[in-house]
């Protein structure tokens, strides 16, 4: 006791397997149950949707349903498969993608719409704010690993929400050279990463 | 086909694509773990952000009202055998994980409380066990062949034991303050019916937990010792939990 200078660790991030061992304790509990799964996950599904949609509000809808599902479906995790904040990045990452396409669907049958250029300026995506978002997190490090090519198609799909078809177009590439950028690109983070299961 | 996991992963694939790819999935554990590793490669992206604070309410508000669904794991369910016997394992994990959800969910929530940094430094030696120990039961609760031991205690109260390969989970609750100088001593049976001390169970409001690795026992044993604990029981146990 009193060795207060031996620890300069922050204060109280929760354990990758205390989290999982959350969710899983959450199954066939009661809802109280759910507040620390919450408190521990919300800031994942919130970053994740925040990533794709931009939009505070949006991102904030989609984090409620998506934390809804955690809860309903909480069975459904398996900690051999990966960890809960795995599991709640893809659903949340999942739901936004599909806000943005169906968005995206809404506004074409709309030729009209003369919200059309600013949003997709808006949506437009920088690497180099991209880079800056990520500031001291694995991933900005692990992108230092990557061509350039492969970095802006990963970039451009992930924070665009995009089908390598897009991404193509939006790049001025073939997709099949789109398609492998990615590929490689992932790959490689992967690596980096050190995600490898076995 | 492999060529198209990463998209996969980031949601990039159009609906034919992603069709082609789900069946592969279905057909081939090696693809599942592939996905996984780029799956979490994509969640890395993710930047924890902390979410509006008037959400919070609103999600477990909503979540009293939602029931949730009761099924494994979708990706590695057991293929459905003839006869009853896989339905039988599903229910069976299920029951397990309500029954033990509540112990477990102590377990992790005291890992998981927030403290300040200074308070932190005292405690953080007690939070890393209770870390390990939520971790390790809930991979025991995983275990298939995991099996759980209960009994009423002489005395009053009930005590259980997770047993998965060599490590035990007990659990006891509801019993009685063991009277002055005396504590409850937890025991480890072994296949030869010798008994070693797992330690004296610490009490708090009539409740204990220990985790016990590589035990090597076939059950576990509870007596009343003096309060420094004996080398070996000197009074009859009031619960023996053995397979």
């Amino acid at each position: 006791m009193g060795q207060t200078e031996a620890v300069a660790s922050p204060p109280a991030r929760t354990s990758a397997d205390a989290v999982d061992a959350l969710l899983v304790a959450c199954v066939g509990g009661v809802p109280e149950s759910f507040a620390p799964v919450y408190d521990a996950l919300g800031p994942v599904a919130y970053g994740a949707s925040l990533g794709v949609l931009r939009d505070p509000d949006h991102a904030a809808e989609v984090t409620q349903e998506v934390m809804v599902e955690v809860w309903q479906t909480a069975s459904r995790f398996d900690p051999a498969r990966g960890s809960a904040r795995t599991w709640v990045a893809t659903l949340a990452r999942r739901r936004a993608v599909d806000r943005v396409r169906s968005e995206q669907a809404h506004r074409d049958r709309d030729q009209r719409d003369t919200d059309l250029r600013s949003h997709e300026r808006a949506r437009d995506v920088v690497v180099e704010d991209v880079e800056r978002r990520l500031e001291g997190s694995a991933v900005r490090r692990c992108l230092d690993g990557l061509t350039s090519t492969q970095r802006e198609a990963v970039v451009v799909a992930y924070y665009g929400g995009l089908t390598y078809r897009e991404v193509a177009e939006r790049l001025d590439a073939a997709l099949p050279t789109v398609k492998s950028r990615i590929r490689d690109g992932l790959s490689r983070l992967r690596d980096c990463l050190g995600v490898h299961r076995g | 086909m492999w060529d198209l996991l990463p998209g996969y992963a980031l949601d990039a694939l159009d609906d034919a694509d992603r069709r082609a790819v789900d069946r592969l999935l279905a057909a081939d554990p090696a693809a599942r773990r592939a996905l996984d590793e780029y799956r979490a490669v994509v969640a890395a992206f993710a930047v924890e952000t902390e979410p509006p604070a008037a959400l919070r309410s609103r999600v477990l508000d909503q979540v009293r009202d939602v029931p949730q669904v009761q099924d494994a794991p979708a990706d590695t369910a057991p293929a459905p055998s003839p006869g009853a016997a896989g339905g039988a394992v599903v229910d069976l994990v299920a029951r397990r994980r309500r029954r033990w959800g509540a112990a477990v969910a102590a377990v992790a929530a005291a890992a998981a409380i927030a403290v300040p940094t200074t308070i932190a430094v005292q405690v953080s030696a007690e939070r890393d066990r209770l870390r390990e120990e939520a971790a390790a039961v809930s991979e025991m609760l995983a275990d298939p062949d995991s099996a759980i031991l209960r009994a009423a205690v002489d005395g009053g109260g009930e005590a259980s034991v997770l047993v998965a390969d060599d490590d035990m989970f007990f659990q006891a609750e509801g019993l009685p303050d063991p009277g002055p100088d005396r504590a409850y001593q937890l025991w480890v049976v072994g296949a030869d019916g010798g008994v070693s001390s797992a330690g004296v169970l610490a009490l708090r409001d009539g409740a204990a937990t220990s985790l016990v690795r590589d035990s090597h026992g076939v059950g576990m044993a509870v007596s009343v010792e003096p309060a420094g604990g004996s080398a070996q029981p000197t009074t009859t146990p009031i619960v023996t939990l053995s397979a």
